[in-house]
């Protein structure tokens, strides 16, 4: 025999709801939808027959322009040499300090989720 | 003698649960009439605990009832029919709400019954529970949904497991936090607790 479950003035409180009952035109309503449902017209199959040589074709084309691509890409880097690159001072300065507004974003970043977390957990959101 | 009743009851439920389903996917929409009849008070009890709006209830019934017939062929038939009804139930319920907010306040902002537990009459006592069973839309949300089908199942920690899709151990977690979360804004619960326990023992 089970032994019955011992209840606090809480449990009592939200295990003693009053039961509703539905109005009249409840299932009337649900069951007009389904009738409407079941009396719209089968809808119109896709033309899978006609698309699909249209899609083969652009999908070939796709392909071949991201083969194309890559090997453009991997052609003009191996002939890429740093010996060329020159950047004046005042670029480089740029790059530094774009490299620390980047780095203190990331903290910021960070810092946000980590507050986001811990409020998550104490229940607050 | 009554559970013998009882079970008899549930198992023609859920018999003539199967025979609709049946009839339905043999091309008999009017059969779901059936289903309808049978769930639909359930069905609005579990969406009132949710919203506890009347209409809002209704409204989240009838669309729960209508996807139920649209998904009738996905119920796997490995678990009950009720277990598949309730769970898209509380589907269709987190996304009606996660459109339209039931209670946008937090719970530390929940209406505190104002009088004192002396003074408690029969109607101060309704309102203290009514105010409860109103902040428990006030929760966050991962804990609210616990709390709403752990008491729409009788304190089944199981059955409500079931029906989110969760293993028990988190829904009892998550009821955890909830109760201690009610507890601390009702304090005053916690007063009447230790009073009634105390006179438990002096009996």
């Amino acid at each position: 025999m089970m032994e019955p479950v011992k209840m606090d003035k809480l449990d009592r409180i939200l295990a003693s709801e009053e039961e509703l009952l539905p109005s009249s035109g409840l299932a009337a309503s649900v069951m007009d939808r389904v009738r409407g449902e079941m009396d719209a017209p089968e809808p119109i199959p896709f033309p899978w027959k006609r698309v699909l040589p249209g899609m083969l074709i652009a999908a070939a084309g796709l392909i071949w322009c991201v083969v194309e691509m890559v090997r453009m890409a991997v052609a003009a880097l191996l002939n890429f040499n740093l010996e060329h690159l020159q950047l004046p001072g005042s670029a480089m300065r740029s790059l530094a300090s774009a490299g620390w507004v980047l780095a203190s974003l990331g903290v910021s970043l960070v810092s946000w989720l980590l507050a986001r977390r811990l409020i998550g957990r104490g229940g607050l959101v | 003698m009554s559970t013998d009743a009882g079970n008899a009851s549930v198992a023609t439920g859920v018999n003539a649960d199967l025979a609709d389903v049946d009839r339905v996917l043999a091309g008999d929409g009017n059969a779901f009439a059936g289903i309808v009849r049978r769930w639909q008070g359930p069905l609005l009890n579990m969406a009132w605990r949710y919203c506890r709006d009347r209409g809002r209830a209704e409204e989240m019934t009838q669309e729960a009832l209508v996807r139920a017939w649209r998904g009738l062929r996905q119920w796997r038939r490995e678990g009950s029919f009720s277990t598949w009804l309730f769970a898209l139930a509380a589907n269709v319920f987190r996304s009606e709400l996660k459109r339209f907010p039931a209670v946008n306040v937090p719970i530390e902002d929940a209406a505190e019954p104002s009088l004192a537990p002396a003074q408690e009459s029969g109607l101060a006592s309704r309102r203290v529970a009514e105010e409860v069973r109103r902040a428990v839309l006030a929760l966050p949300v991962r804990y609210r949904e616990s709390v709403v089908l752990f008491y729409f199942h009788e304190m089944d920690v199981s059955a409500a497991a079931r029906t989110m899709g969760m293993p028990e151990g988190t829904v009892k977690a998550r009821l955890a936090r909830a109760r201690a979360l009610l507890k601390k804004r009702f304090p005053q619960l916690e007063d009447q607790q230790a009073a009634l326990d105390m006179a438990e023992k002096e009996a």
